[in-house]
């Protein structure tokens, strides 16, 4: 750890958010297996695709609960747009995609990752919902059952594209990301380009964890 | 190879259930302990060791009752919902147009039946597969006719190339004269399962009068499918473009300094 460094998330954060990637991944990946019969083949290096269904179902599981953790922890940050600012940002797309002379400032989370997590957060529930009435169809009404399989469908093609478009911003696209989920620990200056509002506002109230300097008050999420 | 198909003159049904016997032991198919619910009806429904049953059914005829029996089974669509939903390719079509099953492959994911439009599939959970009538696919391969064709003693059940069979069909139905009516050649493309019936189609129990591959799984699989492969490629596409175009978005100072790696 370099001095200067300031800490963005905290462990039971970076644990959450990883065990969230992984298990969307693992659906992802085992449910192509059942989605194009090309793909069968991801089954065999897990004994067969009937094991592959099992472990998209028992994946699923672990997702849920995942998933409660995410929301209940990012919620407050992500789960709200805070106008007008937020709208100002998406108006010039937060200089994503033309040269924008002056970004709006945003916090800890821009609008896009507030709708990315807004995305992943009902679609989230609504994979969790259709994916275990689709579980158990016997026990449900057939007509219902159909549809349970059109919108867990509709669910992975929104959260695929929502992900890789998420995977290239939290890396390559925008450098020095990915410290925020690896170590925490990232530089002022990524700060200052990201999340400049959030800076201002954890200086201004003393909040701020910079290493190698004496830490004022945690921050915290009250977990 | 030529379509095949099976006709079901259920004018001519006495419900011996002689087919329902020999599919039972052409198949090795055991028979469960079954319940008595106050019909001749035996077992009551399709099971996952019952691949064909004969329905019985009563209704009024002017003063007197009538007895309906329908043989039921897998009507082999031409455009099934069942293979256009099975994950694995354990449901396929046949060289003769059929519907066949693959139980290796089956996953027990039920998925087919909740597709069936007849209700046909049959899940065990002991195996945890599911099952129906194969049309008997390796006796129609060694040139032989269905066991329940086989079997049959009055001539309600006859095997054949599907032309044949439209043809014998029509000329039946229209001796039959009345509400006898041709039931399987107007819908999912045709099946190759037909009825001759004698009453309309709504008479009888558990037999859709309108059946089609479900809305739901057209657009599921006809749509959505394709859908998700355009989606991924154009996220793929446009992460890569924005990447050599626009370039990544980097902080203004400081940049030889990383840190945190
Ligand atoms: C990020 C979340 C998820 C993704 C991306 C995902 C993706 C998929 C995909 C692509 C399919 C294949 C569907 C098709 O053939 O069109 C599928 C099937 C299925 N999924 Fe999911 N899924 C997710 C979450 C869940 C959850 C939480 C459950 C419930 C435990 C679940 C249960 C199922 C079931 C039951 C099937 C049908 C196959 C089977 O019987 O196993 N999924 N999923
Ligand atoms: S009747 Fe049902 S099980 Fe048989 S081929 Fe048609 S859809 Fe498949
Ligand atoms: S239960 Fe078996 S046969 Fe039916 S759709 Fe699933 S894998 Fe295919
Ligand atoms: S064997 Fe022929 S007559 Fe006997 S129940 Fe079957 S279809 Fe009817």
């Amino acid at each position: 750890m370099r001095k200067g460094l300031i800490q963005a998330t905290d462990a039971f954060e970076r644990i959450v958010h990883w065990s969230l990637a992984i298990s969307c991944l693992i659906l992802c990946i085992t449910g192509l297996g059942m989605m194009f019969q090309s793909f069968n083949f991801i089954g065999t290096i897990m004994g067969g695709l009937k094991s592959l269904k099992y472990v998209h179902n028992f994946t699923g599981l672990f997702f849920m609960a995942t998933l409660y953790f995410t929301i209940r922890m990012w919620w407050k940050e992500a789960g709200v747009f805070s106008m007008p600012e937020d709208m100002e940002w998406m108006m010039c797309a937060g200089g994503y995609l033309w040269h924008v002379d002056k970004v709006p400032e945003v916090g800890k989370y821009n609008p896009g990752q507030k709708a990315f997590f807004l995305v992943v957060a009902g679609c989230g529930v609504m994979m969790a919902i259709t994916g275990l009435i689709m579980w158990f169809p016997l026990s449900f009404p057939t007509e219902l059952v159909r549809w349970m399989f059109v919108l867990h469908a509709l669910g992975f093609v929104t959260i695929f594209a929502f992900f890789f478009v998420h995977l290239y911003l939290g890396t390559i696209g925008s450098p020095g990301s990915l410290d925020a989920m690896l170590s925490g620990w990232v530089t002022r200056a990524w700060l200052k380009k990201q999340h400049p509002k959030w800076l201002k506002e954890m200086e201004h109230e003393g909040k701020l964890v910079v290493y190698g300097e004496e830490k004022t008050s945690t921050g915290g999420h009250g977990h | 190879m030529a379509q095949k198909t099976k006709l079901i003159d259920v004018s001519k049904c006495t419900g011996c259930r002689g087919c329902q016997l020999a599919c039972k032991q052409w198949n090795q198919q055991p028979a469960a302990q079954t319940e008595n619910y106050g019909t001749y009806q035996n077992p009551p429904d399709l099971q996952s060791n019952t691949w064909t049953l004969i329905r019985f059914q009563e209704i009024a005829d002017k003063d007197s009752v009538k007895w309906l029996f329908r043989k039921d089974g897998c009507m082999h669509c031409t455009d099934a919902a069942c293979v256009k939903v099975c994950p694995s390719g354990a449901l396929h079509y046949t060289e003769y147009g059929t519907v066949a099953i693959n139980n290796e492959r089956c996953i027990g994911c039920k998925e087919c039946v909740s597709a069936c439009p007849f209700d046909i599939p049959r899940y065990d959970r002991v195996t945890d597969k599911i099952y129906k009538c194969d049309l008997c696919l390796t006796r129609i391969q060694a040139a032989l006719e269905p066991a329940c064709v086989k079997a049959c003693p009055t001539g309600a059940l006859k095997f054949g190339d599907r032309a044949d069979m439209l043809k014998l069909a029509y000329k039946r139905a229209a001796e039959l004269g009345g509400n006898a009516n041709v039931y399987g050649d107007k819908f999912v493309d045709g099946t190759h399962v037909l009825y001759v019936l004698q009453e309309k189609p709504s008479t009888y129990e558990k037999l859709p009068a309108n059946p089609s591959v479900p809305l739901s799984i057209i657009a599921w699989k006809d749509l959505l499918k394709p859908l998700s492969l355009l989606a991924a490629g154009g996220v793929i596409a446009g992460s890569f473009l924005h990447y050599i175009i626009h370039g990544p978005k980097l902080p203004d100072e400081d940049q030889n300094h990383k840190g945190g790696e």
